[in-house]
């Protein structure tokens, strides 16, 4: 399957030349992974460790001292910098039809807004975390208004994640929230939410197969960026979900006390803060009913067992080279004593990696995703 | 390039460095745009070839509205890998050392 076709009728038609460019992106960031990325560690290990062997007699002790010997070396740094570009050009390749076709994106996105609801905040104070620096080199981030009613952003979002996970997202870009419904299949008995809260929902992609799976329940996404959350709507209503779309910051919303029987995000938390992470868990606490239960999907698996250096720098390759500045740090919080001190049950905090299969996601391919965490915790019945 | 059989296709000897500064990042770049410009040239006349093998003239809107097949989205796969192959082979083998 070409990765550029349309998938529901809010994405933009790319012409023959948009189309073919998309497509080289993706075989370019397919060429990097299957045929130059798994060249980096026997590489390593014959000529830059055994260097350092010589000189000093030891390996190197962590990841740090990877970082020093790799930045230095022009094959590892080639293949980094062609990884930073493909990220660029992916980027730019999509832009382009975006761009070429954004006033009638966002005449449709008016048109397109009879299910669900979106609430939008001008006022709303962006946090740094999302101003200082454009995450995964999106240019102008989620958040950026280029024209009156933007929906660019969105749009932007959509139609890379396929090229960036080569298609194994499933053609709405929904397996993450499809392995935490697994998740809720396989640890929660009976679960029948009325109200269902998704934190940094973006364009809503996660959001809507809660709704699909849970046909009674009211669904809510929260972001801070408008144009995402214009595009979410519009989409929702293309797709033919209703769902309810609101400016929000996740670490201080609007919402009563006890509203929400289910709480989650998909690969939100390491795109916030030190500072954030414990408010948005504190809020989440305080939105669930008594009983409730909260769900993070987030990168990065949560063992702190040794694992090799050279691993271990590896891992924290989309830290510097694609601005997901808070992800590394977020590796080393202790989320289980953070979710304690929210008050949510010891016993039923529950980290594990997400194994879940995704049956109800079509056309999905992969299942690198599946091997993300799921931070489960439920909130205590009353006493 | 069906053969199994591989030929060496970098020749032995120094190899100096000339550039290890911020151009050679945006030469990288340049390359890596003009290789992505080359693919969509060849996918273009792949387009107007596959068009032109059923029709005596074709127009802009056949082009545009052209349609790959399975088969042809996986040739056109596999060309590409071998153009990447070609243009990035001095990293591939600084690698393989």
């Amino acid at each position: 399957m070409s990765s550029s076709k349309q998938k529901h009728s809010m994405q933009p038609q790319p012409n023959h030349d948009e189309s073919v460019r998309q497509d080289f992106v993706t075989d370019l960031r397919a060429f990097l992974t299957d045929e130059i990325y798994p060249k980096i560690t026997p590489y390593y290990e014959k000529n830059v460790e055994t260097k350092f062997i010589k000189e000093k007699n030891r390996k190197p002790k962590d990841k740090n001292e990877v970082r020093d010997l790799m930045l230095k070396d022009n094959a590892y740094q080639s293949w980094s910098l062609l990884q930073r570009l493909s990220q660029q050009m992916m980027f730019t390749s999509v832009i382009d039809t975006v761009e070429r076709t954004l006033d009638d994106l966002i005449e449709r996105s008016k048109k397109n807004n009879d299910l669900g609801s979106l609430k939008l905040d001008n006022k709303i104070d962006m946090p740094r975390y999302l101003t200082a620096y454009d995450i995964h080199q999106q240019p102008g981030g989620y958040h950026t208004e280029s024209t009156e009613d933007d929906v660019s952003p969105g749009v932007v979002y959509d139609i890379s994640l396929p090229i960036y996970s080569r298609n194994s997202m499933g053609s709405e870009n929904d397996l993450l929230s499809q392995a935490i419904i697994g998740h809720i299949e396989k640890y929660i008995d009976n679960l029948k939410p009325e109200k269902i809260l998704d934190m940094g929902c973006a364009i809503g992609n996660s959001t809507l197969p809660f709704a699909k799976i849970f046909p009674d329940s009211e669904i809510h996404g929260i972001d801070v960026a408008s144009p995402c959350l214009r595009y979410a709507h519009a989409r929702a209503n293309a797709l033919g979900v209703t769902a309810h779309f609101s400016q929000q910051n996740a670490e201080k919303t609007d919402f009563s006390n006890e509203t929400f029987d289910l709480v989650t995000s998909c690969l939100f938390l390491h795109e916030t803060s030190h500072d954030a992470v414990p408010k948005i868990i504190n809020e989440s606490y305080r939105l669930l009913k008594p009983g409730g239960w909260m769900i993070h999907l987030d990168v990065y698996p949560f063992h702190r067992d040794a694992i090799e250096p050279l691993y271990d720098f590896l891992k924290d390759w989309e830290v510097t080279n694609n601005n997901e500045n808070f992800s590394g740090a977020l590796r080393n919080m202790d989320l289980p004593k953070i979710f304690e001190d929210a008050g949510f049950s010891k016993e039923s905090i529950e980290f594990t990696s997400a194994e879940a299969v995704a049956k109800y996601t079509k056309g999905y391919t992969g299942d690198f995703y599946l091997k993300l965490p799921i931070y489960l915790a439920q909130k205590p019945h009353r006493q | 390039m069906n053969s199994k059989i591989e030929l060496p296709r970098v020749a032995k000897g120094k190899k100096p460095i000339y550039l290890d500064e911020r151009s050679i990042d945006n030469l990288m770049a340049m390359i890596m745009t003009l290789t992505q410009e080359i693919s969509v040239l060849r996918d273009r006349l792949d387009t107007i070839e596959k068009l032109l093998v059923n029709k005596k003239s074709i127009t802009l809107e056949d082009i545009e509205t052209f349609e790959p097949d399975d088969d042809l989205i996986k040739e056109r796969k596999d060309r590409r890998q071998m153009l990447l192959k070609r243009v990035l082979l001095p990293i591939d083998k600084e690698l393989e050392k």
